[in-house]
């Protein structure tokens, strides 16, 4: 069977995956699924974005800024047919690329606020280590090894409130929130009982913070009071409903547990690790989540983490309910990519190449026609607020002097570029992280609107910004053009052009206060603060 | 909220839901269009919410459950009110002779006696869960007492102090940021709220409209709640920033800040009062630090007169301006502190029976609910949490407490279900 014959039979339903045959291309697959799905409910999708809007999606997505004017430039003249693959694996060898995906794998791993997984993550993303092995890290990382030290941090944060430890697990990795299920049986979902929360939570139940570590027992366990009144010890059960049958244990006596406190003490002192158990609950998790059918709630997870990342909404949604009675939009989508997850070793970069790759994703975020299809069909590009860094680096490099982005000397380029960057690393905080109902507060208007600091950061009259440059132009329209190109990214259009044209005309007696002002009003505009 | 007010109301959420449509789980579902949204409205209409947080914890004893003669019950003696039969401190003259607009709640038992845990608490009503952020009870008032037009921020707090301030939570959850709090660490008025001189006022209102113009491009055909919010919160600046004098106590006759006093605290609650007046629907000023550890009687000897002297001439001024029937004053402390007392003379964390007062809107003045022992170890009767307070504070403002929002498909009533409200205390 032919490559593209054979996706259209399998995207149908038709034949199953396994007879297809040669090397399937991730894109290829997703858009004819995603056409197919498309046809069947009669919609028609909007059409693709052009080169200018393609390139800053893919930038900010990827490498986390916009792209410069230069980089702009290059893109849009270039005849090659073959740019926009170029493009992407250029992005995607990009050290910066590194940083951008463990900043946002770090957004959703650690607690609000926290960074303390980000170095472990940017590490993992260079070495290509697999999304498996990064959560065999985290959920169990050697203390021996630096790296995995840091990764431990995933349960360290958080092993105080059992909980919270349980619940985070199942949410961030097999997008499945059970905390309902933690008072009752889930409410809405029959396949979630009380005994499945204690379940997921005796894996955790002989885990405990000893100084600067995580220890864990190889005894106790777990109770719990049902609905109706009844106390039961909780056995080990994973999300499938699968038991996991332990070998015997005893508690140890008093004069034991004693010579045990005395001992985990000492090593807490001593800044030790405490010695690993013979039978670890936690290691036992790791087993059978990521092993046999099981690991298809790991393995779909992730996949729709990174599809609502790419794509600014999940194949299923809330991202953690994926379970039976919410199916996906395109369950056989989730399933092939879930498939090819663990068939390449949970390689998340090759999920997102294939993932930018698609039509789907160079869709126009616009769509004037009257019936708007919902955003389950992917037939619309959505509109994705940027997270903290992607903000603050679209308003560091759109208020840069684009010269200097400019030069023939490509490494003092490159180091001009990581240096505004880093500054964007420290800008970041000023602003709020996106949840999956955010809403701009007024305390960001009102910053950009009256701040001193930010003020004279963004808008100074100096030889390396924006409006140093600006001012040295002849012509409005040159004003009007530079500035458009350095902070959205593309050409203006005529009625734009009109009216900033206009603004500037009436403020020809104070023209740096104007030119202040346009760059002002671009910077702050909606078309910056989102991924569109 | 006026007939025309609740329709821009439901233009603007109704935006922000299109996208949900079908997909609605995704989005929260908004039950503003519930049938008796109605009647709803016009009994939430123009009530406030002023709340006094005592951060640190105030002592019960020293305030509005005095033990005099006892062995936990400190040098201070108990003094009649106006109301009959009702007791409080004596450190609370003020206070004794207006008791006929307050309600005490003496039979708390909160059970959380860390200052972390016990603020999130009484700012939450509920315990925290994972994976869920929950909105304080000013991002609730927020939500369901603002005008989502308003010119005037619907949530203020005053926290200057550094003492606790990590700890008095100012969070809309899963409300979203639009409900979020304008927080105050410093003097008393808000960041970012003044035009900077380097632009006129004419360039910056009209900056502000190229601003709009080229964001309205590109809105066309794009549809997201997220960015609607941002051209919301644009298009709230000026109005915002016209608000700035509210903010500006000097603007009062000297006669009102005379009555209020020079402390920090009592110039900030005239700013609430300012704000409230003006239509803000939730500002919480808070007081640190109370935590009286060691020198309980000293610290409160200080600190209950000034609280006195503020809550007194605050319930009379909202009363003189005929606000004080559409006006709440909470106050309410992380919990209260132990009737024991300690070898260096303080008082420590006590969650187990302590007390709250509401006075104002929707209460019924000069009750005492609930009472504790005689030393004051124990809840009597009338045993209550933080839950039923909540619910009570959301129905005396006219909330109804098993009130649902959606998050996703998930029902989340505003207290957990089956709380009910101290009716006693209710008008």
């Amino acid at each position: 069977m032919r490559l593209s014959q054979s996706i259209i039979l399998l995207a149908l339903g038709f034949v199953p995956l396994s007879m297809v045959q040669g090397e399937t291309l991730i894109q290829d697959v997703v858009d004819s699924m995603l056409d197919a799905k498309m046809q069947q409910v009669n919609i028609t999708a909007a059409p693709m974005a052009d080169d200018y809007n393609i390139l800053r999606r893919t930038t900010l997505d990827l490498i986390g800024r916009i792209p410069t004017s230069a980089e702009v430039d290059r893109y849009v003249t270039s005849e090659d047919s073959n740019k926009r693959e170029q493009m992407v694996d250029q992005l995607l060898q990009s050290p910066a690329y590194q940083k951008h995906l463990a900043y946002d794998l770090n957004l959703l791993l650690a607690p609000a606020g926290n960074n303390e997984l980000q170095n472990f993550l940017e590490q993992a993303v260079t070495q290509r280590r697999g999304w498996d092995q990064m959560f065999r890290a985290m959920l169990l990382g050697d203390y021996e090894d630096e790296l995995e030290r840091q990764a431990m941090k995933f349960v360290k944060l958080r092993v105080k409130d059992l909980d919270n430890l349980t619940n985070a697990t199942s949410s961030l990795f097999f997008g499945v929130n059970i905390s309902c299920a933690k008072c009752h049986d889930h409410p809405l979902v029959i396949e979630w009982t009380q005994a499945h929360f204690y379940g997921m939570k005796s894996f955790f139940n002989r885990s405990f913070e000893n100084g600067d570590f995580v220890g864990e027992r190889d005894y106790g366990a777990l109770q719990y009071q049902t609905t109706d009144g009844k106390q039961l010890d909780a056995q080990m059960m994973f999300l499938s409903g699968k038991v996991i049958e332990e070998p015997q244990w005893t508690s140890p006596d008093a004069e034991k547990q004693k010579a045990e406190k005395k001992q985990l003490e000492q090593l807490a002192k001593d800044k030790q690790p405490v010695p690993v158990p013979q039978y670890s609950r936690r290691a036992q998790l790791l087993d059978i989540a990521l092993n046999g059918d099981d690991r298809s709630y790991f393995s779909k997870s992730i996949v729709n983490r990174i599809w609502y990342r790419t794509f600014g909404y999940g194949l299923v949604m809330p991202l953690d309910q994926m379970h039976p009675s919410n199916p996906a939009s395109h369950p056989k989508l989730l399933d092939f990519l879930a498939q090819d997850m663990s068939d390449h070793g949970y390689d998340l970069t090759r999920l997102i190449r294939g993932l930018v790759l698609t039509q789907a994703y160079a869709r126009s975020s616009r769509y004037d026609g009257e019936n708007r299809p919902p955003q389950l069909w992917f037939a619309v590009a959505n509109v994705k607020p940027l997270t903290p860094q992607q903000y603050a680096a679209a308003l560091l490099f759109g208020a840069r002097n684009p010269s200097q982005f400019a030069s023939e000397d490509v490494l003092k380029t490159q180091a001009e570029i990581e240096s505004v960057h880093a500054q964007a690393r420290t800008l970041a905080v000023k602003f709020d992280v996106p949840s999956d109902e955010f809403q701009v507060s007024v305390d960001e208007a009102l910053l950009f609107s009256n701040d001193a600091a930010l003020e004279k950061d963004l808008l100074a009259n100096r030889a390396d910004r924006l409006i140093g440059e600006l001012m040295i132009l002849s012509t409005d329209a040159e004003v009007v053009a530079t500035a458009s190109k350095s902070i959205m990214n593309r050409p203006v259009t005529k009625q734009e052009q009109r009216v900033m044209m206009k603004y500037l005309k009436h403020r020809q007696d104070r023209r740096e206060a104007a030119v202040i002002q346009l760059v002002w009003a671009l910077l702050t505009s909606s078309e910056v603060r989102f991924n569109y | 909220m006026t007939l025309q007010n609740s329709f821009s109301r439901r233009r603007f959420l109704g935006q922000s839901t299109l996208v949900g449509a079908g997909a609605a789980a995704s989005v929260m579902s908004l039950d503003i269009l519930k049938s008796e949204a109605f009647s709803k409205q016009l009994k939430q209409k123009g009530k406030r919410v002023l709340l006094l947080w005592l951060a640190g914890g105030v002592s019960q004893l020293e305030t509005f459950d005095p033990k005099p003669g006892r062995l936990t019950g400190g040098p201070f003696q108990a003094i009649q009110t106006a109301v009959p039969g009702v007791e409080i401190s004596e450190l609370m003259p003020k206070m004794a002779t207006r008791l006929k607009h307050t309600a005490i709640i003496r039979s708390l038992n909160t059970k959380i006696g860390d200052h972390g845990g016990g603020a999130r608490l009484m700012h939450l009503g509920r315990r925290d869960e994972p994976n869920l952020s929950y909105p304080d009870m000013g991002s609730v008032m927020a939500r369901e007492l603002g005008r989502p037009d308003s010119k005037v921020p619907d949530y203020v707090t005053f926290y200057t102090a550094t003492e606790g301030r990590g700890n008095a939570v100012g969070q809309a959850g899963f409300l979203g940021s639009r409900y979020a709090p304008m927080f105050l660490t410093t003097g008393n008025k808000p960041q970012n709220l003044e035009r900077l001189e380097s632009i006129s006022d004419l360039d910056h209102r009209e900056r502000a409209d190229l601003r709009r113009v080229l964001s309205a491009r590109f809105t066309q055909g794009r549809v997201s709640p997220a960015l609607g919010s941002h051209n919301v919160a644009y298009g709230r600046v000026r109005g915002l920033m016209s608000s700035e004098a509210l903010f500006d106590i000097t603007r009062e006759p000297k006669s009102i800040q005379d009555k209020y006093g020079p402390s920090l605290f009592a110039q900030q609650t005239l700013v609430a009062r300012r704000l409230i007046e003006a239509g803000t629907p939730f500002v919480k000023v808070s007081r640190a630090w109370w935590d009286s550890h060691g020198q309980n009687f000293e610290t409160h000897l200080e600190m209950v007169t000034e609280l006195d002297h503020v809550m007194s001439t605050l319930l009379d001024d909202l009363q003189e301006r005929g606000l004080l029937e559409d006006t709440l004053v909470i106050t309410l402390s992380e919990f209260g502190r132990t009737p024991t007392i300690n070898g260096s003379l303080g008082r420590d964390h006590f969650a187990r029976a302590w007390s709250a007062t509401l006075s104002g809107c929707g209460i019924r003045g000069g009750t005492v609910f609930g009472s504790t022992d005689e030393d004051g170890q124990h809840v009597k009767d009338g045993e209550v949490g933080a839950a039923e307070l909540f619910a009570t504070i959301y129905a005396a403002v006219g909330i109804d407490p098993q009130h649902e929002y959606y998050v996703g498909s998930r029902p989340v009533p505003l207290v957990d279900s089956g709380t009910e409200v101290i009716s006693e205390v209710l008008a």
